[in-house]
């Protein structure tokens, strides 16, 4: 008993004043994910990655923008997001006090994107910052000045319009170009 | 190979019909259904096995039967010097039957093995399989006033999201617990929430005045169907942080413990490094367990000093989680095929200090602690679980090495990097509350040396391979791991599309559950509390209890403060008044 009393004076006080003072964590904690709307190409790798589906990379309700939402209430922090996105829009912060007050729309953070619509049948299909990343990449990517221009043309093209275009030239015996 | 010698002596007793290999340490045999309940005692008794899980499973779209696998882990009985098998023949040798779903009947094992009796009592409310001569035929998991005819694992149950109606409290039916027989006896309801887990589950204590004649007890409030949802709709990316939120404390072994039986079943040899790590981690998650559990022993019994000075060193291991892996609780960096994240130099030299400082400390306060002669009254004789009784029972850590028997899965069936680390089993003998409490003070030190050989042992390698993997369908797999509390049992069967067909996730408290009737035995009403604390289960106090005298019919209900008060002051006794 004694002992234990000893063992206190030794070591004092060591409680954190804690909601008083910061609250200092480790250096690669594994906080919020913050987003940066600003670098965001609307790609949708983390949606994919999110194993708890707190992420989600929808079209709105007329489908004129890209609604990319993270809603905190579902978030693991597995910091799969973090890993998987391509310009570095998702980090994961210091962040760890996240309770609300009664609103839970609080917890829920949201992005709008420009939409792309494709150039054949007018519909959107993509965020019009992913086929500019696309196209940047593209232009790194040290290909011909032919092909650059072909590229052009086909990144604003929806997959299915791609397709049918792709099944109809090879039916008809012509080379890959979409017109 | 492993195993052969099992099976061979298995096929002198009993008609074996097929014999299939998972893993180099796995075999599978399946035998008739009536010969089921001998298969398994000789094997149990006979060799010297310890029931791991027990897996019941309907495989009608496969073979058009039920099946039920009891695994068992063969290590030798281990009740006297020399009961052992040898280290390099250890093994898992699996039992399987098939059930036609016309009769859904099999012989129940209980009778023979005791330890049974949870697994079976489960096949039923899981998927309606009668244990035919099984003495203790309640429902174990689901609720009380669940729909008679659904049996959720069944593939053409139910949908996962779906919940049946729940009836009005008043139209519930009772459960029924198993009474002693006398007059003058006393039932002391402790529950729905334990006193110091804040966790629920429902003990109703027979007492001839403050002493504990029976017990028996209700838990699963809280069943969370977890095993049906990653069936449905998970992946093996997703399994793994399901499987880490399975327990509150043990979650990263329940995660390594899921995704390596789904590496085992398609043998996947994961990188030296990653190993090291996982193992790191699972110790680092073994010290924060057991100072949790030693501080509450304290605690429990009003030793507050005590669990203060416990609970600040705890903190230590806390912030070293946070320091190696991001996360004070979940890690969440297991995944198929190794590990996604690694340690950097300046994250070991860190950890390095903090295991000094846990290390110096905890023994400081150890040695104040068992210096106390008012404590170590309270934890010596109390709660013992005999020698035999654990046998019986195949109840897994601290509480089976506190009874002098030495089983640990690292040391038993060593997996990842323990092949390569040293470490010395800790086994007390005597069973008493003390004896656990001693083993994991042991183990806390014996952590620390296994951290820091890892550190000294673990090469550069990568830590992931190319998770470029495919599963193969009807393949399944066994992966143990021993957690704070004990052995983790995770049981995969992969499924088409990347899924899983069947996961069966084991934790270490399951089998724990069922012997604690026989701790109780004879022990004050004020060391229930502790009892149930010893055996670290998932959970900590009571909420409120009611005492009831059935010979007066007076009852009495005690607040959560009151029951509190009485286990920590043993003074004023709540019984005083009804007697």
């Amino acid at each position: 008993m004694m002992k234990l009393l000893d063992i206190s004076k030794k070591y004092g006080e060591i409680t954190h004043k804690y909601p008083f003072e910061p609250y200092k964590v480790a250096e690669n904690f594994r906080g919020k994910p913050a987003y940066i709307y600003d670098l965001c190409i609307g790609c949708a790798a983390c949606g994919v990655a999110c194993p708890s589906n707190a992420i989600t990379v929808q079209l709105n309700e007329n489908k004129s923008k890209l609604i990319w939402e993270f809603d905190c209430g579902r978030c693991i922090f597995c910091g799969r997001c973090d890993e998987v996105c391509p310009t570095g829009a998702i980090k994961l912060s210091e962040e760890f006090e996240l309770a609300v007050k009664f609103d839970k729309s609080a917890m829920i953070q949201r992005g709008e994107l420009e939409v792309q619509c494709c150039s054949e049948c007018g519909k959107p299909f993509s965020a019009k910052r992913l086929v500019k990343y696309s196209l940047e990449c593209l232009s790194k990517a040290n290909l011909g000045e032919k092909r650059l221009e072909e590229a052009k043309s086909y990144v604003n093209v929806c997959p299915t319009c791609k397709k049918t275009a792709t099944v109809a030239n090879f039916t008809a015996g012509k080379e890959m170009v979409i017109e | 190979m492993k195993c052969d010698k099992f099976i061979e002596a298995l096929g002198q007793r009993v008609k074996i019909l097929e014999v299939t290999r998972q893993y180099e340490d796995q075999v599978t045999a399946l035998v008739e259904l009536n010969d089921l309940p001998e298969a398994v005692r000789f094997l149990y008794y006979d060799m010297g096995g310890y029931l791991s899980t027990m897996i019941p499973n309907d495989e009608r779209s496969i073979n058009k039967h039920y099946a039920l696998y009891y695994a068992l882990s063969m290590e030798g009985g281990k009740m006297f010097e020399g009961d052992e098998i040898a280290q390099d023949e250890k093994c898992f040798v699996t039992v399987k039957v098939l059930i036609s779903p016309e009769s859904l009947v099999f012989p129940s094992v209980t009778p023979l093995v005791p330890a049974c009796v949870w697994y079976e009592r489960e096949a039923y409310d899981m998927f309606g399989l009668i244990a035919e001569g099984l003495p203790d035929k309640r429902r174990l998991v689901l609720s009380d006033d669940w729909p008679d005819n659904l049996f959720p694992l069944r593939k053409d149950a139910m949908d996962y999201r779906y919940r049946p109606d729940m009836k009005e409290h008043y139209m519930e039916p009772e459960y029924d617990f198993l009474r002693p027989e006398g007059s003058g006896m006393i039932d002391v309801p402790l529950g729905p929430l334990h006193i110091t887990a804040d966790e629920p589950g429902h003990f109703r204590l027979y007492c001839d005045g403050d002493t504990i004649i029976d017990a028996d007890y209700r838990l699963f409030y809280q069943h969370r169907g977890m095993e049906k949802l990653a069936e449905n709709r998970m992946n093996y990316d997703q399994m793994g942080y399901l499987a880490e939120r399975v327990c509150g404390i043990c979650g990263y072994a329940h995660a390594i413990a899921c995704i390596e039986a789904a590496e085992k079943a398609i043998n996947l040899e994961i990188p030296a490094r990653a190993q090291a790590i996982r193992i790191v981690c699972s110790e680092i998650e073994r010290l924060h367990s057991h100072l949790l559990n030693i501080g509450l022993a304290c605690e429990v019994t009003g030793n507050y000093n005590a669990f203060m000075h416990i609970f600040r060193i705890r903190e230590y291991s806390m912030k070293l989680a946070e320091l190696v892996t991001g996360g004070r609780k979940t890690y969440g960096n297991v995944v198929m095929g190794g590990l996604r994240r690694d340690m950097t130099g300046h994250e070991i030299k860190e950890s390095l200090r903090i295991l000094h400082i846990i290390e110096t400390q905890v023994e400081e306060v150890w040695d104040a602690v068992m210096d106390d002669q008012r404590q170590m009254k309270r934890w010596k004789g109390v709660g013992i679980l005999d020698k035999q009784v654990a046998r019986d029972f195949s109840p897994v850590g601290p509480n089976i090495r506190g009874s002098g028997i030495k089983r640990d899965t690292r040391y038993d069936h060593p997996y990842d990097f323990f092949k390569q680390v040293k470490f010395d089993v800790a086994v007390v003998e005597g069973g008493d509350v003390f004896a656990r409490e001693m083993v994991r003070y042991m183990e806390l030190k014996s952590s620390v040396s296994i951290i820091r050989q890892c550190f000294e042992l673990m090469p550069q390698t990568a830590i992931i391979v190319d998770p470029k993997f495919h599963v193969k369908p009807e393949n399944y797999s066994l992966a143990y791991v021993e957690a704070p509390r004990g052995e983790n049992v995770h049981w995969i069967m992969q499924g088409s599309a990347q899924k899983v067909y069947r996961w069966r996730c084991r934790a270490a408290t399951y089998n724990n559950w069922p012997s604690l009737r026989f701790q109780f035995r004879g022990n004050t009403i004020a060391d229930a509390a502790l009892i149930v604390c010893s055996l670290d289960p998932c959970y900590s106090c009571t909420e409120r209890v009611t005492v009831v005298d059935v010979r007066s019919k007076k009852s009495k209900i005690l607040t959560h403060n009151d029951l509190k008060a009485f286990s920590q002051t043993l003074k004023n006794s709540p019984m005083k008044d009804l007697k």
